[in-house]
């Protein structure tokens, strides 16, 4: 990897492999986060109305966008010696069964700090149609070696 | 995961806490985990990360981190794994609306982990029922492994 905090440029890329959600990522995100709420699981719950918000039937949980960007960012991260440091995202719409969501990234700022070296990343998940269905920012170390 | 680890949402749902219930400062009710490779491996493989620091021992002792780790956003799990059934982030209902975390140091299987959580604020925005909640998780040793906050819609 020749990737060093000197020589990465703003607007460099960072990309994610597409999701496939279907019932069954759902069902083994439930397991794997221990979140079991009925919005993931019961269709017939979800054909009621949530105040304003109607959804039709089952989503999937926001924080598998969460874990998907986290994903992205430490796969990007690691093989150049890089610490994921924070992540902070925003819901936009749901994501439902039979769609294919994307992560990318791109790095807006890089700055130096007394003891170690920073760069921000806005990130963003967009669905099949290119609807963006989350976005947020996260924050990468490069530890001084 | 915990053999005891109430799937149903519904069962205890009468004892949480509703939006007008919730105080904010007030810690919620806690409990210590084990995080296990299992579960750490269930929380991967649920969103495709399949990192060698995650699941190759060998390859996780050669790197800087000296053994395997759980990725950054464990937390998901730690969060329902560390909260008792009558949690009111349990919910049904409870519809997520954003969240940022800070980490420090990573999780690895065999910690037992703690967290410190309360509700940090409540409003209401487009008539729609928010709290904010602030959390830190630690591990045996007393040492941050990350901290953040979220925002919820609380269910009607």
């Amino acid at each position: 990897m020749t990737d060093t905090f000197e020589n990465i440029e703003i607007g460099a890329t960072v990309g994610g492999a597409p999701f496939a959600v279907t019932r069954q990522t759902i069902r083994d995100f439930c397991d794997g986060s221990l979140d079991y709420n009925p919005l993931h699981l019961d269709d017939d719950y979800m054909k009621g109305s949530f105040g304003k918000t109607q959804f039709g039937g089952v989503i999937m949980h926001g924080m598998t966008n969460f874990g998907l960007l986290t994903r992205m960012l430490t796969d990007w991260a690691y093989p150049r010696g890089a610490v994921q440091r924070r992540l902070e995202t925003r819901w936009l719409a749901p994501v439902r069964p039979g769609d294919t969501i994307t992560a990318k990234g791109h790095v807006t700022a890089k700055r130096k700090t007394e003891k170690s070296r920073w760069l921000l990343i806005d990130v963003e998940i967009r669905n099949q149609q290119g609807q963006q269905i989350a976005r947020g920012e996260a924050m990468v170390e490069f530890p001084p070696s | 995961m915990s053999a005891e680890f109430e799937t149903d949402f519904w069962k205890d749902a009468k004892s949480r806490k509703v939006w007008d219930e919730i105080v904010p400062g007030e810690p919620r009710k806690t409990i210590p985990y084990l995080l296990t490779l299992e579960a750490i491996h269930a929380y991967c493989r649920s969103v495709g990360d399949l990192h060698p620091l995650y699941f190759d021992e060998a390859y996780a002792k050669a790197s800087p981190y000296k053994g395997l780790i759980a990725p950054p956003a464990i937390h998901i799990l730690l969060m329902f794994a560390c909260t008792p059934a009558d949690d009111w982030m349990r919910s049904p209902g409870t519809i997520n609306a954003g969240q940022s975390w800070s980490y420090n140091i990573p999780a690895r299987p065999g910690d037992t982990i703690t967290l410190q959580a309360r509700a940090l604020d409540k409003f209401i925005k487009k008539d729609r029922l928010f709290a904010v909640h602030d959390n830190v998780f630690f591990n045996q040793h007393g040492q941050v492994i990350c901290a953040g906050r979220g925002q919820t819609i609380r269910p009607v």
